[in-house]
């Protein structure tokens, strides 16, 4: 299977964490400082708080990042072991830099920002608990056929798309973190989608594994 | 680099030798149940065994420092308060605690007078995660200075975590020898990545700190070459 | 400067001293910038600049609106720099730093005011149609200096840029898609760029205000570093017609007036060489999409 998305760790210089990933027409980068000095009011007696920003491609961010920030935070709030840094602060922030979706879907654009803050989170060595990644999948409106990644075009022809995530334990998707669907369907299209994602997830975390293993060792160029 | 890579979700082996296990960084157990132990980083899996004890790690590369205890530390002076200072030991990390006692030989009314901006090589002596962090410039087994205290002259920068703690710990690496044959330095090294170095005059100075800071992407076959080239290039 | 961003005094004295040597960390000359990476993206008016650390992204997006009551000859033109922690904790999230107000004040005052862009050519319909032109500027790496990178890639984007063709058909606007009719560029008067001053003072301070000695020593293009040290900086803008947009010098060390004259003249051998490479560049993006275009008409034909 050809890789179906492009991943760099560690392109920027400021920050602990960053990571670019593009899948299709969806471009964005991802960054994570941490732990970090809390400012007083989001310090937690016993555990990091987490700071999450998207910033759209292009206008100012609205109501509908904020959406996102708040799914993108349940995400990372169940992964990242929070516990380790009390009374600091992890620091992410999302910039899109191409949704490569009609501005009324917000599917591809989640998915993206899943998987990037889990590549930056790698990259800044942000302790978390498990692996996760997600994938987004279309029914098509006639034929019921499912569609992995579904291009703009594909979302406004299809009857419903969903966003899932899984955890990863062994390369093996192991419990569903987060699922977001829209539009009709029925309960066993849902699950048929939920395995059909599972397994794509399984497939690409071949080529992530790929990619964080040659970032390890690029770490470490001096050794060699 | 040998070792197997680990990303977080792995399951990792440990204790498949007698004797006791313990884990050392990249390794967490579940705060709720600890007989869970799961790696929380992705790098690549070390185990040092001496007697019947292992320690078990997971070797990652970072630019943020988490202070752990008798780490030898480079840090800035930001606050000067009654009875001691508040060090930066990272930009953005907070600051820890260096008490005005923490010198050898310091009473009450006898202790040094450092200035905010000074710089100061310690060790990290405590380390709770519900109180701040401290750290002290006294040998912890002589009880003296030790190489300890404040750093004068000089400047500073930055390299990533896992670069300095190999040049901290191997006093013969092959960049520093390099850097030897060039110039005659004093070097202090931080696991906090930060390195402290003065040599003979300005443009040595910014010659060797070049070579190290770019060193950390050079392979060891390159270093002489490329070290040779940045000496030539600045002098 | 930067809160959290701590320098050492060691670090203070070394820096002037290498100064005073006239050496850089990264083997620069005092007066001479960093290299300028310019990259445009597959879509109009999409550039990625990197000037050596610091990087920046700009976006450049045109949409019909309706113009400012006031001004119904004119079309709209927006900058919008909001500075996230992406580029470094020091920025928060949200909350603009005196810094980053500065730093959007000055590209403003050099792109906007300067009248880089033909306002009046956005205008569609009189009072109540026109463009309006946006540019999203997304910091993504800061290793000072976003002054000219910002600057210089709205410039680019601007002149990369282009809008979808129209025709007007009484009140009514038809939009063109880029398959129908080929897009139109828009209009770019003159391309204002802008060079950054640090000022350093490497005797007292008081005798450099009694003026009787000014040794105080000039660097373009500071680093963050040198930036976070230095007593004071100056912005100058200008075009390769030797017109200068602007001087912004907001406090520090006084300088005397010959000193900025001779800055003015290091900088405009410096707008003048990336003025150049602006265009080269440009050129160059143009007759690729040229080829392309070519090609893929060839192709449809081999089709048939």
């Amino acid at each position: 299977m050809t890789t179906s998305f492009n991943a760099e760790l560690g392109i920027l210089d400021r920050v602990d964490g960053s990571a670019s990933y593009k899948f299709g027409a969806t471009s964005l980068i991802c960054s994570v400082s941490g732990p970090i000095e809390a400012k007083a009011r989001q310090e937690l007696p016993t555990s990091a708080a987490l700071e999450v920003t998207i910033r759209p491609d292009v206008g100012v961010s609205s109501t509908r990042e904020k959406l996102t920030e708040d799914k993108l935070k349940s995400v990372l709030g169940s992964v990242i072991s929070t516990f380790l840094y009390p009374r600091q602060l992890i620091q992410v922030v999302v910039q899109i830099l191409d949704a490569g979706e009609a501005p009324c879907y917000v599917v591809r654009e989640l998915v993206g920002c899943i998987n990037a803050c889990y590549l930056a989170l790698i990259d800044a060595k942000v302790g978390i608990s498990e692996s996760f990644y997600a994938k987004c999948v279309a029914i098509e409106q006639n034929t019921g056929k499912l569609i992995l990644d579904p291009t703009d075009r594909d979302l406004t022809s299809s009857k419903s798309h969903h966003a899932v995530c899984f955890s990863l334990g062994n390369g093996k998707s192991k419990s569903l973190l987060y699922s977001e669907s829209f539009g009709q369907f029925t309960e066993e299209e849902l699950l048929k989608v939920l395995d059909f994602a599972a397994e794509a997830i399984e497939q690409e975390n071949i080529g992530v594994r790929k990619v964080i293993s040659e970032a390890v060792s690029n770490d470490y160029v001096w050794m060699s | 680099m040998s070792g197997t890579l680990i990303i977080p979700g792995d399951t990792i082996e440990l204790g498949t030798e007698s004797g006791e296990t313990s884990i050392g960084p990249g390794i967490t157990t579940n705060p709720k149940d600890q007989s869970i132990v799961y790696p929380s980083t992705a790098g690549l899996l070390k185990s040092i065994s001496k007697r019947n004890k292992t320690i078990a790690y997971i070797e990652h590369n970072t630019k943020r420092y988490i202070p752990t205890i008798h780490d030898y530390v480079v840090g800035v002076v930001i606050t000067v308060f009654g009875d001691g200072y508040r060090v930066s030991l990272a930009n953005y990390s907070q600051p820890v605690v260096l008490s005005a006692l923490g010198f050898p030989n310091a009473t009450k009314k006898n202790r040094p007078h450092l200035k905010v901006g000074d710089v100061v090589y310690a060790i990290v002596s405590l380390v709770d995660r519900d109180v701040e962090v401290e750290i002290e410039c006294i040998d912890p087994v002589t009880g003296k200075e030790g190489g300890f205290g404040q750093l004068n002259g000089g400047t500073l920068f930055d390299v990533k975590l896992a670069y300095a703690r190999y040049l901290l710990f191997n006093s013969n690496a092959e960049i520093l020898e390099a850097i030897v044959n060039k110039c005659q330095f004093e070097i202090a090294i931080g696991s906090n990545g930060k390195i402290w170095i003065n040599t003979e005059n300005v443009k040595t100075t910014v010659a060797a700190m070049n070579a190290i800071v770019e060193s950390q992407q050079w392979k060891k076959e390159e270093i002489v070459k490329n070290v040779n080239k940045i000496f030539k290039d600045v002098l | 400067m930067f809160k959290g961003f701590e320098v050492s005094s060691n670090e203070q004295a070394f820096t002037l001293e290498t100064l005073k040597s006239g050496i850089r960390f990264d083997g620069r000359k005092l007066e001479e910038m960093r290299d300028i990476d310019i990259r445009l993206g597959d879509e109009y008016g999409y550039v990625e600049v990197r000037l050596g650390n610091t990087k920046a992204i700009v976006r450049i997006s045109a949409q019909l609106a309706v113009p400012f009551e006031d001004r119904p000859y004119e079309g709209i033109f927006q900058i919008s720099t909001e500075i996230s922690p992406m580029a470094g904790p020091m920025f928060e999230a949200g909350r603009q730093s005196i810094d980053e107000v500065l730093i959007s004040r000055l590209v403003e005052k050099a792109v906007r005011r300067s009248g880089a862009l033909d306002l009046e050519s956005l205008c569609i319909i009189a009072g109540s149609r026109c463009w309006a032109v946006r540019a999203d500027v997304h910091f993504l790496d800061y290793d000072g200096n976003f002054i000219d990178a910002t600057c210089l890639a709205v410039m680019v984007g601007l002149s990369h840029f282009k809008k979808p063709d129209i025709a007007i058909n009484g009140e009514e606007i038809v939009l063109f898609s880029t398959d129908q009719r080929d897009p139109v560029p828009l209009s770019v008067l003159h391309i204002p760029l802008c060079v950054t001053f640090a000022f350093y003072n490497p005797n007292d301070v008081e005798e450099n205000i009694k003026g009787s000695s000014s040794g105080e020593l000039i660097l373009v293009d500071p680093t963050m570093k040198e930036e976070a040290q230095s007593l004071g900086s100056m912005t100058l803008t200008l075009n390769k017609n030797r017109e200068i947009c602007q001087i912004s010098k907001a406090g520090g060390l006084p300088i005397d007036a010959p000193v900025i004259m001779d800055c003015c003249s290091i900088a405009y051998s410096i707008v003048e060489r990336l003025t150049e490479k602006i265009k080269q560049l440009l050129k160059d993006d143009e007759a690729k999409r040229i080829d392309i275009n070519v090609q893929r008409a060839l192709s449809a034909a081999n089709d048939r």
